[in-house]
């Protein structure tokens, strides 16, 4: 019988368990966020690195194809963690742009249509939407960070061999580690902006901000102090001498990982703080 | 039988100010297909009494359960089984109305399938079939509250809590609103919780009703019941000398009480015929000026219960904590 005919009637039937209802609201914004234009585009752009390094892996593990080439190339083609890092650093960027496009449309609507208020009356805790939200950007930004990174590793390890992955296994949690790390960094810094201001263009613009400022404003601070602690504080030195530890390769100069992975911490506590005192289904002027 | 709310002690603060002081109350029977209604003076606190059985705000001191779900510690069961509708605008931004609904169901916990048939039937049930694939953001204000109310009601909950849900609606959207509130109670056997500043609403719904004021419940009142009562009130305007009609009244087995400059309130019982007045005044010599009689109104009721009025004699000198606590629901 058609719907318009048969009238309301209690809805009586089983109930989904509470990872299925995790994932609504992920499986919902992945569809918005896929009819995006400029998401797609920045997807696609970010997909050409990661191939150009599946060649330079190829091309590394069949050097016969490289008879006549200049020593200088050949050397650049070593896959160590040096290789590994280039790869992140132009990785992690991307993750940035997409962030600043993906991460505005999760929080900001829901606040300024008073959506919250829909979400938390019903069996979703503050915690598992923060959760929620960011399962979304986890699943725009895993594509384009630790998924081909780890492809990467398995195509290196399947080409060089099973002592080269012997030798060289922590690369591949590096990489994984490193950027699921810098993956929920950049996740967190897109949440609080899209919390924190409602007007989305000027929330990308904070993610972007957030990153480009606090470089810039630490680098500044090195030079008037003459000290590299404040190098700390800059998310993309932070990262990098994270992962300069997680692949085993020579530090930076500067803060140590130690201290640059309890300064992201703290960075993150306080994203934390911001985001908790704005998810609030109510304002309550006190 | 389980109380659809129950409170014990709960006191409430925002910042400094202590909104709910130790309200205790026991209010409806669970699947007993009642509503409620939540009356009171702006800042009496219903919102946020409303907010807190929903996990908003947290208590300073007390409990709150609604259903036997204690609202903090049992808040996941406690939700699965409400829907709630909120006065200000709340939806999700470029949905359209039948998206809107399945998400909203599916976070209720219906499957995918169940949610986007439910999403249509409830739709069609508010009226908003031929619209549901317009997006939220194009609705009027009517089709928006039409909207809420359908997301609040999509998972078949067991009690619905409504927060004036017929705001900035005209007549026939009102009527409407009110019919489908009924429909729910009565066909559906839902217990509603009506939070509203509309008197008439209220009194058209509700089948109970709780007056606060400034954080405290003060009157607790069987609606039924007092239909039932049919006693008569009489308002009467004399001149001349008054002072022995108080007297004349209770010996004809009414009570009348005076507001001063003529002005009386009198109750008559339901054996007691309104001749009395005519004959009681001719007694005492007064003309009378003026002379009306009615049932017992949920204004009178409310105006009385939070101090506007002065009691109108016959009531019961009932404490209102009391006569909530002991369940009379």
């Amino acid at each position: 019988m058609a719907v318009h005919k048969r009238g309301y009637q209690r809805y009586e039937g089983p109930r989904t368990g509470l990872w299925t209802r995790l994932m609504v609201l992920p499986r919902y914004a992945w569809e918005g966020l896929m009819q995006q234009r400029q998401i797609i585009a920045i997807f696609i752009a970010a997909l050409f690195w990661p191939l150009a390094c599946l060649s330079f892996i190829y091309l590394s593990n069949h050097r016969e194809l490289l008879i006549g080439m200049p020593n200088e190339f050949t050397a650049m083609l070593d896959i160590d963690g040096g290789f590994f890092v280039n790869f992140m650093n132009v990785q992690a960027a991307f993750a940035v742009f997409l962030a600043t496009f993906a991460g505005p449309s999760l929080i900001a609507p829901d606040l300024a249509n008073g959506a919250l208020s829909l979400y938390f009356s019903r069996p979703l805790s503050r915690p598992l939407y923060v959760l929620s939200r960011m399962l979304v950007l986890a699943g725009v930004l895993s594509p384009v960070t630790w998924v081909p990174g780890v492809v990467l590793f398995a195509v290196q390890s399947s080409l060089a061999g099973w002592s080269w992955t012997v030798e060289n296994w922590t690369l591949g949690v590096g990489v994984f580690f490193g950027l699921v790390l810098w993956m929920a960094f950049v996740a967190l810094v897109a949440m609080t902006s899209s919390a924190y201001v409602r007007w989305r263009v000027v929330s990308g613009g904070l993610v972007l901000g957030f990153f480009f400022v606090l470089t810039g404003a630490t680098e500044l601070t090195s030079a008037i102090l003459g000290t590299t602690w404040p190098a700390a504080f800059n998310p993309t030195y932070a990262s990098n001498q994270i992962w300069h530890w997680m692949l085993g390769i020579d530090a930076l100069e500067g803060p140590n990982a130690l201290q640059c992975f309890l300064t992201m911490m703290a960075l993150s506590a306080f994203l934390l703080y911001v985001l908790d005192r704005k998810l609030r289904p109510i304002e309550v002027i006190s | 039988m389980t109380p659809v709310i129950e409170l014990q002690d709960l006191s409430v603060k925002l910042g400094r100010r202590e909104i709910l002081k130790e309200i205790s109350c026991r209010l409806g029977v669970s699947g007993s297909g009642k509503a409620i209604g939540l009356l009171g003076p702006n800042g009496a606190g219903k919102s946020t009494l409303i907010l807190t059985l929903l996990g908003f705000h947290k208590a300073t001191g007390g409990s709150a359960r609604i259903l036997g779900y204690d609202c903090r510690s049992q808040s996941r069961e406690a939700k699965t089984r409400v829907g709630y509708m909120p006065e200000n605008d709340a939806f999700i931004a470029g949905m359209t109305a039948v998206r809107f609904l399945r998400v909203m169901g599916e976070l209720s916990g219906l499957p995918e399938r169940a949610a986007l048939e439910k999403a249509h039937e409830v739709l069609f049930h508010v009226g908003l079939g031929e619209a549901r694939y317009r997006t939220l953001g194009t609705y009027s204000l009517g089709m928006k509250q039409m909207a809420k109310l359908a997301q609040a009601v999509i998972h078949g909950p067991e009690l619905v809590i409504l927060d004036e849900p017929t705001n900035g609606l005209d007549q026939a959207a009102r009527a409407r609103m009110l019919k489908l509130v009924r429909e729910m109670k009565e066909q559906h056997g839902m217990n509603i919780i009506l939070c509203s500043h509309l008197l008439r609403d209220v009194e058209e719904v509700c089948d109970e009703v709780v007056i606060l004021k400034e954080g405290r419940i003060v009157h607790h009142a069987d609606l039924e019941e007092e239909r039932r009562a049919n006693r008569r009130f009489v308002e009467l305007e004399v001149a001349g000398d008054d002072n022995g009609l108080a007297a004349a009244l209770r010996e004809q087995g009414a009570e009348g009480v005076t507001e001063g400059n003529g002005r009386w309130r009198i109750v008559l019982p339901p054996d007691v015929d309104l001749d009395v007045i005519w004959r009681v005044t001719a007694g005492e010599s007064l003309d009378v000026h003026h002379l009306t009689h009615r049932r017992d109104t949920l204004e009178e009721i409310f105006l009385k219960a939070v101090g506007h009025i002065q009691g109108t004699p016959g009531d019961e000198a009932e404490p209102a904590e009391e006569a909530a606590a002991d369940g009379r629901s």
